[in-house]
């Protein structure tokens, strides 16, 4: 049985309708990601686990037990905010301590704990510092710290290496990944940024507009999206329509194309990654070439990108240096067929 | 280099006018006033201040200005705070509420004044209600004595407190509750260790505000109190402009100006007592 089970919950206010009959499950153990864009309802979805607030309709099962309208002191999860949400007005000590206070944990108990905690983010010898005397990515740790203290059932981070540099992010979700795993865990958190939630993650859930387009590994999401958002939110910028005929899945400009992994169906959106095109003189004969007129190029440093006009539309190519194609040349692009991806069967 | 003594030039242009006018009407005619109690004839003397403290009835006067100026000061605090704290997390039309708030500022005290002795007179609101519940069989006096003073100095300087507090509160980020109760602090004691400690300074500005208000204050005890609830800013105008006695009625100013810097100052100690980062 999944540890947290959200089921068919609808959240917002008056007309501002945020997540209607979304559902999650999220196993033991695991590390969840939600990724989406800004207003997709991530943060409200975690907001609303954490008991921040209440969902309209739905219910929040916890480990069993319906935790709906179980207040927010007395959930136990612990919660990382994106602005760290440090109090001012104490120490590091005080801040880590303040769950633990909470929870009237003997004095001994809880410098041992605090100790111990501080000493697994890297931040001995801070105890006695203001946060306000503190970095970014120090402070970030202290949240984490003060979040992970009080043993939560279940990690909440929203976004909480969006107000670091990009090096310290990197290095930060490495931290958080390591910590996860050491002390194992279970944990949601909220994202914009790709890359960060891929390298981090066990589970993958894209969001688009209050639901979830797909939930899976990132590997599995990189390579196989489900949904043509995805595609474009994963690095796929060239699509087409296929269609099946004769055994063979044909474009709309009627060139047949091989595709590795073909799927029951009849009419597919397809799509390729720009690195995934290669790129070779007009006229080349051989299997899956379109041919197409250059008409932008422009110079990305390790590669070049090349926007090409073919019959099925304009294609975006990402090519190496090794030859350089001038706007206006006739090429060839050759589509290989293991990296065609299909996405699933059109209606 | 340069471009810095230009911006150190502009930084003086821009303190100069303000600079210039709390010099020549403010900090000139305090030092004289504060010299001018010094001397007599000429000769360095305390005589002025041994005078005033040996007396009786200034004692008692100073001990009603601050024993006054204090209960109005905690009494807007009380009424102040749940206040402020409303319309700062839970008012949704926070414009209109604060527009409530601050609307007694918008009369001059003289009227709130008459206004009180309206209401609080034995024909008054307050009196008919005691009557007519039978609290009381007759009406009471309620005023010219130090209730109605009170009273009044809390209505006029209420204002004050609330906006204070709604400043800092206003800049304590929601966010900081909500991580106290996923630490598992209900509401109240979310309240009681994070929104009351960094409220502190906005509530210690507030209380500077409402004790040197209603130490100063002149019409109010003026027209609510009576000659038996004289308090120090009424005892000045009898000095200076009943008995004439200028130099005495200096002597009286200064110790209330000393009076209101040394409760000021330990309030801004205690504020550091309880939230050590509060500036």
């Amino acid at each position: 049985m999944a540890l947290l089970e959200l089921e068919h919950i609808t959240a917002g206010y008056d007309k501002n309708i945020i997540l209607r009959d979304f559902n999650l499950k999220v196993e033991r153990g695991q590390f969840v990601s939600l990724l989406g864009s800004s207003g997709c309802g991530k943060t409200t979805t975690l907001r609303l686990i954490a008991g921040f607030s209440q969902p309209n309709e739905g219910r929040i099962v916890f480990d069993g037990k319906d935790i709906t309208h179980v207040p927010l002191h007395k959930r136990n999860f612990g919660f990382v905010f994106q602005s760290y949400a440090l109090f001012p007005h104490m120490t590091v000590f005080d801040n880590v301590a303040f769950g633990l206070k909470m929870r009237k944990t003997p004095k001994e108990e809880m410098k041992r704990r605090v100790t111990e905690m501080l000493a697994l983010v890297d931040l001995e010898g801070f105890e006695q510092r203001y946060p306000r005397e503190m970095s970014g990515g120090q402070r970030q740790r202290v949240a984490l710290a003060r979040a992970m203290v009080i043993r939560p059932d279940l990690m909440l981070f929203d976004e909480p290496l969006s107000n670091l540099d990009a090096k310290l992010r990197v290095k930060m979700r490495v931290e958080i990944r390591r910590i996860q795993q050491e002390l194992g865990f279970t944990a949601i958190y909220v994202t914009h940024d790709q890359e960060e939630c891929f390298a981090i993650s066990d589970q993958v859930a894209i969001m688009n507009r209050g639901i979830i387009e797909q939930m899976d590994s990132p590997a599995h999401i990189f390579n196989s999206p489900k949904t043509e958002f995805i595609a474009h939110f994963v690095g796929f910028e060239n699509f087409f329509d296929l269609t099946r005929k004769d055994d063979s899945l044909v474009t709309d400009s009627g060139l047949a194309l091989k595709v590795a992994r073909d799927l029951p169906g009849d009419h597919f959106r397809a799509c390729i990654r720009p690195e995934d095109v290669s790129l070779c003189q007009a006229g080349t004969e051989g299997e899956n070439r379109l041919q197409g007129e250059i008409l932008v190029t422009t110079f990305l440093g390790r590669n070049i990108q090349y926007n090409v006009r073919t019959a099925i539309g304009e294609f975006v190519v990402k090519a190496g240096q090794e030859r350089v194609y001038s706007v206006g040349s006739r090429v060839s692009l050759e589509l290989s067929a293991n990296k065609i991806i299909l996405i699933g069967p059109q209606a | 280099m340069r471009l810095n003594g230009l911006r150190k030039c502009m930084w003086l242009l821009l303190i100069l006018p303000g600079a210039f006018f709390v010099t020549v009407f403010m900090l000139i005619p305090l030092f004289s006033i504060l010299i001018s109690t010094f001397f007599s004839e000429s000769t360095f003397t305390l005589d002025n201040y041994t005078r005033l403290i040996r007396s009786t009835y200034f004692q008692q006067v100073f001990g009603r200005s601050v024993r006054l100026s204090l209960l109005s000061t905690l009494l807007c605090a009380c009424l102040g705070f749940p206040c402020a704290y409303y319309i700062s997390r839970y008012s949704r039309r926070k414009g209109l509420m604060m527009a409530l708030a601050v609307f007694p500022m918008f009369t001059s005290p003289v009227i709130r004044s008459f206004s009180w002795m309206v209401i609080l007179g034995r024909k008054g609101i307050v009196n008919q209600f005691l009557v007519g519940i039978g609290l009381f069989s007759r009406p009471q006096s309620l005023l010219y004595n130090e209730f109605s003073m009170t009273v009044g100095f809390v209505q006029l300087f209420l204002p004050q407190m609330i906006l204070s507090l709604l400043g800092v509160m206003d800049s304590i980020p929601e966010d900081l509750t909500e991580a106290a109760g996923s630490l598992g602090a209900t509401r109240f004691v979310a309240f009681l260790r994070i929104v009351f400690p960094l409220s502190v300074s906005g509530l210690v500005t507030g209380a500077v505000l409402v004790f040197t208000g209603c130490m100063t204050a002149y019409t109010t005890p003026q027209l609510l109190g009576a000659t038996d609830t004289q308090v120090l800013s009424t005892m000045v105008y009898q000095y200076a402009m009943s008995l004439r006695d200028w130099v005495q009625a200096s002597a009286v100013a200064m110790v209330m100006i000393v009076v209101t810097m040394l409760i000021s100052g330990i309030f801004n100690r205690l504020s550091r007592k309880i939230n050590p980062m509060a500036a």
